[in-house]
C-alpha cells in the first residue's frame, strides 16, 4: 500500500505524541540527575542550574561505595547468567529445530511455563536455603536464581530462531568437500551467530531488569544496581537521595539506550519472533 | 556425532567451574583483628574525614595501634531496611558480622533471638557512665545491658517566632499542647511538619503523643508472647488519635501529610510562605543553613508538645546503640573497639560533626558543643524525658501493624487505637497477615 | 551434522521397537544429550524452590525464633484465606493486570498501526518506541515517582497550568487508594506497552494486505476493516500478546515496592508475600503466599491455553 502524501505527513504529525510519551521520563530522570541539590524539589520539568555534582557523588564522591561496586555485581551476575543460559540454549535449540526426539513440545511448554513461573515464589524458599549453605549474599547465589528468568527465555526465543535458518546449506557444503569442521565453521556458525547474538541480548536485559531476586536474596556484598536504586542513602539517614538515585539510574540506562539504538532491528526480530510464530 | 558432545560436556564444566570460582572468591576468610561495623547513613558516609561514624572508624584503628582495625559498611537509608539487612545477615549465623549501628526499638529482638554477644561484665559500667538514662533504658533487655548506649536522639519542636508571636502563643516559656499548635497554625494559616507516611516515623510520633497522655503502647514489656498486654485501647490511646485526626482534618499537616517523613516535613519547614512548626530531630539544624534558608534567626526551638494541658511531654526517643554480633570471632575485642567509637572523645566528635546529639551527658557542656548548639541544654532535657518506643522482641511486627491501621492520618477515627490493638494481637498469635 | 557416519551398525541386535530405525534412536538420543542440560537446570532452579515452599508452607517458622518451628500442616492457608489483607492484594493485582493489559492493548495496537504503516520517522519511531522495553523497571518506578511527587515533581505543575489553575498543585498522589494506583499502573503500562506493540506488530505484518486492500476497494470504512478483515485475522498473535502481559502483570512488584510499599491499600500479592518473607522472616507464611500465588498464576495459564485456545506451540 503506497501512502498519499497526505497520509503520510498525517501518519509522522501522530507519532510526535506517542515518541515525547516514551522520552518525558527519561529526560526528566535526566533533569534530575543534573538538577543541584540545591534546587532538586522545585518542581520545575528542565532544570535551571546545570551541575555534576550527583554524578561526581556516585562515582567518585561518598555514595560511590555503593553505586561503584553495584555496577560491577550487575555486570558480573547478569553475564555470567547470560553466557551459561546462551550455551546451554545452544545446544538445546538446536536439537529442537534439528532433530526429531519425543519430548521437543515438552521442553518448549516448560519452558514458557517456567519464564512466567512468580518471581516471589522462589524467593522464599531460596532466602532460607541460601542462608543455610552460605549462598547468601554471593554472586552464584544470585547467578543460579537468574537461570530460572534467562534459560527459558533463551530456549524460547533461540528455538525460534533455528527454525528459521537453511540448514540444508551445511549439507550443501559438506557434499561439496568440506570437513565436518569447516561446514560447522563457514556455515553453521554464520547462520547461527545473529540469533545468537541476539538471544544473548535479550537475556542480557530481563537480568539486568531483575529486582526481586536482587533485593530478596543480597545484602551488600553481591547488591546489583536495581536493588542499590532503592537502598541508596541520602546525606543522612533522613533525606531523600533523589538526585543521586537519578544520577546512578541514568549511567545504566544510557548503555542499554545505545545498545537498542545499535540493534533496534535485532531485538524487535527476537522478541517477535519468540512469541508469535514459535 | 561426538562433536555434539564434547561441546556441551565443556559448556558444563565451564559452568560448575564459574560457579565454584565464584564461591571460593566470596568466601575467602577473614583476619580476626579486622573488624566490620554496620553503620546506619549519618552524613558523613564512608568518608574517614567525613565526620561520621566512618571517621571514628578511622581514629580508633590508629588509635588501637594495631590491635584492630575496624571497616565500615553502610546500611540503607530507613530503619526498618537496616534492621532487614542486619538481621538477615545474622539469622544465617554470618561471622562478619562485627561491630553494628542498631536503632533502639530492634534491640530487643536481637537481643532475644541471640544475636547480640553479652556485655562482658567488667565493661558494664564503662558502657553506662554519664549517660542519659533513656540511653541506658533503650539499651537493656531482660534487665541486662545487650548494647552500647551511643548517641542519642531526640525531637524538639522547632518553630516561627513571628508566627508564634502572631499567634500569642508562648512556646519557648511553657508547655505547648499539639491542640494550641493546631489552633495557631490554622488562625495564621501555616502548617506543622510532622511525619505520618506508614514507615517507622510514624510510629515514633504516635508512641510520643500516647506516653505524652500517660498511656503506653505495650503495659509490659516482657519476653512472651502470652504475657502481652497492649495499651493501645486505652483514653491516652484515643487522645493520640485525636490528636492525629486533628492535624490531618485541620490540613496544617500539608498537602502530602500521609506520605510525609523527615525529609517531606523538614520541607514543608523551608517553605517561608508556609512555615509555622516542625516537630524533628536536631539534624535538621544543620540542614537549614545547608538547604539555603533564609530565615534561620526567626527559627526557634522548644521542648516537645504536650498531648494534654496535664501529662508532661513525651519527647521521642531515637539514636544508635551499637551492638556486637553474636558470632563474631572476638568479642572481647569488638567491645573495646565499642568502647573506643562511644569514648568522650568521639561523641564531641560526632555531635559536631553529623548534629546528632550525644548520649554522654557532659558532652552538651563542652565550649564548641554548646556554640555550634545554641540548644544544647534543651535537647538534653529533652533527653532526659525522652520515652523509648515499647521494648519487645516483637517490636517490628507491632509498629508495622499500628502504621498500618493508623494510616492514612485523616482515616483515623476514635475506635482506631482498638483495631490497632486488635491486629496486633492476631499478627502476633499468627493469625493475620501483615 | 550427519547421521549418517555414526549409525552403530552392531547395535542392531538390541533393537527392541523394530519400527524405530538405528538413525532415528541415535538422533533421539542425541537430542536429549544437547537439550537434557539445560532442561535439567531449568526444572532444578524451578522445581526445588517451589517444592521446597510447600514444604516451607506447613510449618510455623519465624527465622528470629528458630527453636519455635512447629508442623502446622495448613493452617497458614487458612489464615490466608480469611485475611481482608490477602482479598485487599488479590484484587489490586487483578485490577492493575486488568487495567493495564486492555489499555496496553489498544495503546500497543494503535502503535503497531502507526509503525506498521507509517514512512517517514519509521527507524526512528520503532527505535525510540522500543527504548522502554530495555529500561530498568526501576528506574521507570523511580522516574514517575518522582514525577508525581509533591515535593520533586512536575505533574501537579503541568496539570494546573493545563487546567488555569483548577487543579490542586499540592495533589498529593501517593496519599490515598485511587491515584497511587494510577501512578503505578502509569508506570507499569509506560514500560511494557512496546513488548505488546511489537507483538501486534509482528501479527499485523502477517496480514495478507491484498485482503485489506481488496475491502478497501469494496468501499469499506477505515473501521469496517479494523473489525472485519485486520483484527480477527491477527487473533492469535492479540491472544499471545494478552497472555504473556496478563502473566507478567499479575507478578507485579517493582513498581509498587518503590513507589507505594504497600501504603494506602495499594499491597499486591508478590509485595504481600516479600513482607512475610523478608521484613517480617516468617518463612512458612511467606511460602504459603508463594504457593498460593504460584497456583493463581498456573490456573490464569490454564484457563488462556484451554479456555481460548491459545496455540502456543503451534507451529512447532
Amino acid at each position: 500500500m503506497d501512502a498519499t502524501p497526505k497520509q503520510k505527513w498525517s501518519l509522522a504529525a501522530v507519532s510526535i505524541p506517542v515518541m515525547l510519551w516514551t522520552l518525558i521520563p527519561l529526560f526528566w530522570i535526566f533533569s534530575l540527575a543534573v538538577k543541584p541539590q540545591s534546587i532538586q524539589a522545585d518542581n520545575k520539568y528542565f532544570p535551571r542550574e546545570f551541575s555534576w555534582e550527583n554524578f561526581q557523588l556516585i562515582t567518585t564522591g561518598t555514595a560511590s561505595n555503593l553505586f561503584n561496586p553495584a555496577l560491577v555485581n550487575s555486570i558480573v551476575v547478569c553475564l555470567i547468567a547470560t553466557v551459561i543460559s546462551v550455551v546451554l540454549a545452544t545446544f538445546c535449540a538446536y536439537a529442537i529445530a534439528r532433530l526429531n526426539f519425543p519430548g521437543k513440545k515438552l521442553i518448549l511448554l516448560v519452558s514458557l511455563a517456567v519464564s512466567f513461573f512468580p518471581v516471589i515464589s522462589l524467593v522464599t524458599p531460596l532466602f532460607d536455603l541460601w542462608r543455610n549453605i552460605g549462598l547468601f549474599d554471593t554472586i552464584p547465589g544470585l547467578v543460579i536464581p537468574y537461570l530460572s528468568l534467562t534459560l527459558p527465555l533463551s530456549i524460547w526465543v533461540l528455538s525460534a530462531f533455528f527454525q528459521q535458518i537453511p540448514w540444508e546449506m551445511e549439507q550443501a557444503a559438506q557434499v561439496d568437500g568440506a570437513t565436518s569442521w569447516q561446514a560447522f565453521r563457514r556455515v553453521i556458525v554464520p547462520l547461527a551467530a545473529p540469533g545468537v547474538f541476539t538471544t544473548a541480548l535479550i537475556t542480557f536485559f530481563t537480568a539486568w531488569n531483575d529486582f526481586v531476586f536482587a533485593i530478596s536474596l543480597t545484602s551488600e556484598n553481591a547488591r546489583t544496581v536495581p536493588a542499590a536504586l532503592a537502598f541508596f542513602t541520602g546525606a543522612s539517614q533522613f533525606e531523600q537521595p533523589t538526585g543521586a538515585i537519578s544520577a546512578a539510574a541514568v549511567i545504566v540506562t544510557i548503555p542499554v539506550v545505545i545498545l537498542v539504538l545499535i540493534f533496534q532491528k535485532r531485538i524487535v526480530a527476537g522478541l517477535t519472533s519468540g512469541a508469535v510464530k514459535g | 556425532m561426538s562433536r555434539h558432545r564434547s561441546p556441551s560436556r565443556v559448556a558444563v564444566a565451564l559452568c560448575a567451574a564459574t560457579v565454584l570460582v565464584g564461591l571460593t572468591a566470596c568466601g575467602g576468610g577473614e583476619d580476626s583483628t579486622h573488624l566490620t561495623w554496620y553503620i546506619n547513613p549519618d552524613g558523613g558516609g564512608s568518608n574517614p574525614e567525613g565526620g561520621g561514624q566512618a571517621q571514628i572508624a578511622a581514629q580508633c584503628t590508629e588509635q588501637a595501634g594495631g590491635a584492630y582495625s575496624i571497616e565500615v559498611q553502610l546500611l540503607p537509608n530507613s530503619a526498618s531496611d537496616q534492621r532487614q539487612q542486619l538481621l538477615r545477615r545474622l539469622a544465617g549465623s554470618d561471622a562478619s558480622v562485627d561491630l553494628m549501628s542498631l536503632d533502639p526499638p530492634f534491640i530487643p529482638e536481637f537481643a532475644q533471638a541471640g544475636f547480640l554477644a553479652p556485655v562482658p561484665e567488667d565493661m558494664v559500667e564503662t558502657f553506662t557512665e554519664d549517660r542519659v538514662e533513656s540511653s541506658v533504658t533503650a539499651s537493656t533487655w531482660n534487665e541486662e545491658l545487650v548494647a552500647v548506649p551511643f548517641w542519642a536522639n531526640t525531637q524538639l519542636l522547632w518553630y516561627r517566632k513571628s508566627v508564634a508571636e502572631a499567634a500569642g502563643l508562648d512556646v519557648e516559656g511553657g508547655n505547648v499542647t499539639w491542640q494550641q499548635l493546631v489552633e495557631a497554625a490554622e488562625a495564621q494559616d501555616v502548617t506543622i511538619g510532622v511525619q505520618a507516611n506508614r514507615y517507622e516515623g510514624y510510629t515514633v510520633w504516635i508512641n510520643a503523643l500516647i506516653a505524652g497522655a500517660g498511656g503506653e503502647i505495650l503495659v509490659n514489656p516482657g519476653p512472651d508472647l502470652d504475657d502481652i498486654e497492649l495499651g493501645l485501647d486505652s483514653e491516652a490511646g484515643r487522645a493520640a488519635a485525636d490528636i492525629v485526626r486533628s492535624v490531618a482534618d485541620a490540613g496544617v499537616g500539608g498537602p502530602s501529610m500521609g506520605t510525609a517523613d523527615e525529609t517531606v516535613a523538614l520541607n514543608l519547614f523551608q517553605d517561608p510562605d508556609t512555615s509555622g512548626f516542625l516537630v524533628n530531630w536536631p539534624y535538621v539544624w544543620a540542614a537549614f543553613p545547608a538547604n539555603g534558608v533564609e530565615f534561620i534567626d526567626d527559627i526557634g526551638w522548644a521542648m516537645y508538645p504536650a498531648t494534654s494541658d496535664e501529662g508532661d511531654p513525651a519527647p521521642p526517643y531515637g539514636g544508635i546503640s551499637i551492638g556486637v554480633g553474636a558470632f563474631t570471632e572476638d568479642p572481647d575485642l569488638a567491645y573495646q573497639a565499642a568502647e573506643c567509637i562511644t569514648n568522650h572523645e568521639h561523641q564531641v566528635l560526632y555531635m559536631t560533626g553529623t548534629g546528632n546529639p550525644a548520649s554522654r551527658a557532659a558532652v552538651f557542656d563542652e565550649a564548641e558543643v554548646v556554640e555550634q548548639f545554641p540548644m544544647a541544654d534543651v535537647i538534653r532535657d529533652s533527653l532526659e524525658q525522652a520515652v523509648p518506643r515499647p521494648q519487645t522482641q516483637f517490636y517490628g511486627d507491632l509498629s508495622t501493624a499500628i502504621q498500618r491501621v493508623w494510616s492514612p492520618p485523616d482515616g483515623v477515627t476514635e475506635d482506631t487505637p482498638a483495631e490497632s490493638a486488635t491486629l496486633i494481637m492476631q499478627v502476633l498469635r499468627g493469625e493475620a497477615l501483615l | 551434522m550427519s547421521t549418517v557416519t555414526d549409525t552403530p551398525q552392531t547395535r542392531r541386535r538390541d533393537q527392541h521397537r523394530p519400527k524405530l530405525s538405528d538413525r532415528a534412536r541415535a538422533e533421539r538420543k542425541l537430542g536429549w544429550k544437547l537439550a537434557g542440560p539445560a532442561f535439567v537446570i531449568m526444572l532444578a532452579v524451578t522445581a526445588y524452590p517451589i517444592l521446597q515452599a510447600v514444604w516451607l508452607s506447613f510449618f510455623r517458622y519465624r527465622l528470629t525464633d528458630p527453636d519455635a518451628r512447629e508442623f502446622i500442616f495448613l493452617s497458614n492457608y487458612s489464615v490466608i484465606f480469611t485475611d481482608s489483607l490477602f482479598y485487599q492484594a488479590l484484587w489490586n493485582t487483578v485490577f492493575i493486570t486488568v487495567v493495564t493489559v486492555a489499555v496496553e492493548l489498544v495503546l500497543g495496537f494503535a502503535i503497531a498501526m502507526l509503525m506498521h504503516r507509517i514512512v517517514l520517522p519509521r527507524r526512528t519511531l520503532r527505535t525510540i518506541v522500543l527504548i522502554p522495553y530495555s529500561i530498568i523497571t526501576v528506574v521507570s518506578a523511580f522516574a514517575w515517582l518522582y514525577s508525581f511527587r509533591t515535593d520533586t515533581g512536575y505533574v501537579n505543575g503541568w496539570l494546573n497550568t493545563l487546567t488555569f489553575g483548577a487543579w490542586d498543585a499540592t495533589f498529593d498522589w501517593f496519599g490515598s487508594w485511587l491515584p497511587a494506583m494510577g501512578v503505578i499502573m502509569i508506570s507499569e503500562i509506560w514500560k511494557t506497552t512496546p513488548f505488546m506493540s511489537l507483538l501486534l506488530l509482528a501479527g499485523l505484518a502477517q496480514i495478507d494486505s491484498a485482503m485489506e486492500e481488496a475491502a478497501k476497494v469494496d468501499g469499506a470504512t477505515f473501521w469496517q476493516r479494523l473489525f472485519r478483515v485486520i483484527l480477527p485475522n491477527m487473533k492469535a498473535a492479540i491472544m499471545v500478546a494478552v497472555l504473556f502481559r496478563t502473566l507478567d502483570a499479575f507478578r507485579i512488584f517493582d513498581n509498587v515496592f518503590v513507589m507505594t510499599r504497600g501504603a494506602n491499600n495499594t499491597e499486591t500479592l508478590s509485595t504481600l508475600a516479600y513482607k512475610q518473607t523478608i521484613d517480617r522472616v516468617e518463612i512458612g507464611m511467606g511460602s504459603a503466599l508463594s504457593v498460593v500465588l504460584f497456583l493463581l498464576v498456573f490456573a490464569i495459564a490454564l484457563i488462556f491455553i484451554r479456555g481460548f485456545k491459545v496455540d502456543l506451540a503451534g507451529s512447532k
